[in-house]
């Protein structure tokens, strides 16, 4: 059952990744009007950057530069892995998944900050820092919704989890908490107004001294971490494999991709604020919010559980 | 040997030698990320001890510690990103003395003990017993000891950070002048603006 799960987690990262690929290039598009934009752009970019001469910074740290996107891809292959793609179909087993997907997602921001200090460059660095005081925060309030995802079930494991759901989805129990997580979603996978990693206004942060094919790993990392994000916040939120008529994995694969699509959108439609304004955003309102989330949670379980 | 014992003795060179890099290397970042990768081996040696959250927890806790310290190391160390080269260890002769004392109490008291052999059933529900146990009996020893650590982190920050880069972080931050004892550079703020007390002159 396992071998089945891992040839299943290579299928649904390969189509998610080009699904992922051809959303994050068309959609933009599609949201400013045009009406049928070209499906090549992704495939453009990647030859683009394959050919593209690669450049050193000066007296940089050269084996966390390279390994930091093998390390982002890594995570976010690792945080499938412990997700059900069906019934009983998960590459690994685990008792305390969401536990491992918060030390993917812990793990990410230390592949971003690598990426970007080892750089021994400005701006790369400037990305880097602030990305972390950013995410941080962030990761802690995505944890306090998988708590409260993981309190009806009464495990921490995805699968207990998504069989907690047959009878109401998370997202109805916390309407606030899918949002908080899509959050999450935007800030480890760089993306939109949570991305403060390598964004424009730093002339690409984190990968303004990158070039060529390391730009396309890194590249290729962001949106296989923007799959495995999605299909978590599915699983989590969403009822994950569950659905009527159409089999599990179909069905798992649709909320994934909705997800993905939202969180796309909400990548170009949302703007970035001021990090330190985020910041105050974060703490004083958000992180209180999932608070609630969690204590309404609790309370509904043991008033009516 | 099994695959078994072959990953434990993988996972515990990982684990000794990234720890000694840890002394080894001249970066406060890099340092801060072998001991990541230290306890990240060691935290997969407790996954293999039939721990899962213990295991998996150590290597989310330590990764967002080892995080959040490399940050704090830079910003209290104006070392400007922990890039430049620093000798990581001090006070040598102590800390040979330490070092050893160390590893002789310890190796006694591993070749002393008799370690229990009992396999853990693989069907027993360790993670709902060790969750039973925290926030069972154990409860008050543990709430005791997190809130005691915020409290000394509170406090080391508040003791540490009040002599800031421009003056006492308690009178407002002022930036250094353009002739020695001279008017701060930059705008001045308004009276009583930004929520500090400005006693400039």
């Amino acid at each position: 059952m396992e071998l089945i799960a891992a040839l299943l987690l290579l299928l649904f990262l390969s189509v998610g990744f080009a699904g992922a690929a051809l959303a994050d290039g068309m959609l933009p598009a599609l949201i400013s009007g045009q009406a049928r934009p070209s499906w090549r752009r992704p495939i453009a970019e990647a030859a683009r950057l394959l050919q593209t001469q690669p450049i050193r910074t000066e007296a940089p740290d050269a084996l966390l530069w390279f390994l930091a996107p093998a390390l982002y891809l890594a995570l976010a292959i690792i945080g499938l892995a412990v997700i059900p793609f069906g019934p009983g179909l998960v590459t690994i087993p685990s008792e305390v998944g969401i536990v491992v997907w918060g030390s993917c997602e812990a793990l990410t921001i230390v592949a971003v900050f690598m990426f970007g200090w080892s750089a021994n460059a400005p701006l790369p660095l400037i990305g880097a820092y602030r990305y972390v005081a950013i995410a941080l925060p962030a990761m802690l309030i995505s944890m306090f919704v998988l708590i409260g995802a993981a309190l009806p079930a009464e495990s921490l494991g995805f699968t207990e989890i998504v069989e907690a759901q047959r009878t109401v989805w998370n997202v109805v129990r916390q309407p606030a908490g899918l949002i908080l997580f899509l959050m999450l979603g935007l800030a480890i996978s760089l993306r939109g107004p949570f991305d403060y990693a390598d964004p424009a206004d730093l002339a690409g942060g984190t990968t303004a001294d990158v070039s060529g094919p390391a730009l396309l790993a890194w590249k290729i990392a962001r949106l296989a971490m923007l799959v495995s994000v999605s299909a978590v916040t599915a699983t989590a939120f969403l009822g994950g494999y569950l659905g009527p008529i159409l089999p599990g994995f179909v069905w798992f694969l649709l909320k994934t991709a909705l997800v993905l699509v939202v969180l796309v959108a909400a990548g170009n439609l949302f703007a970035r604020v001021p990090p330190a304004r985020m910041m105050g955003v974060i703490w004083t309102m958000l992180l209180p919010l999932s608070f609630l989330m969690l204590l309404a949670v609790g309370l509904e379980l043991l008033l009516w559980g | 040997m099994g695959l078994t014992d072959l990953l434990f003795f993988a996972l515990s060179a990982v684990a000794i030698v990234s720890g000694w890099r840890v002394f080894a290397t001249d970066s406060m970042v890099r340092a801060s990320f072998l001991l990541l990768l230290s306890f990240v081996a060691v935290g997969l040696i407790i996954v293999m001890l039939a721990a899962p959250y213990i295991g998996v927890a150590t290597i989310f806790m330590m990764t967002v510690e080892m995080m959040v310290m490399a940050l704090f190391m830079v910003m209290f160390m104006m070392n400007p990103a922990g890039l430049n080269p620093m000798m990581m260890v001090h006070q040598h002769r102590f800390s040979i003395v330490a070092g050893v004392l160390a590893f002789a109490g310890l190796t006694v008291a591993i070749l002393f003990t008799s370690f229990p052999g009992i396999p853990v059933d693989p069907a027993a529900p360790v993670v709902h017993d060790l969750g039973i146990e925290l926030l069972g009996p154990s409860m008050l020893i543990f709430e005791t000891a997190g809130v005691t650590l915020l409290a000394t982190m509170i406090g080391s920050v508040i003791l540490s950070s009040r002599s800031g880069r421009f003056g006492l972080a308690d009178q407002g931050s002022r930036p250094p002048g353009l002739e020695p004892d001279g008017e701060p550079a930059g705008r001045q703020p308004e009276q009583g603006g930004g929520g500090h007390h400005h006693h400039h002159h």
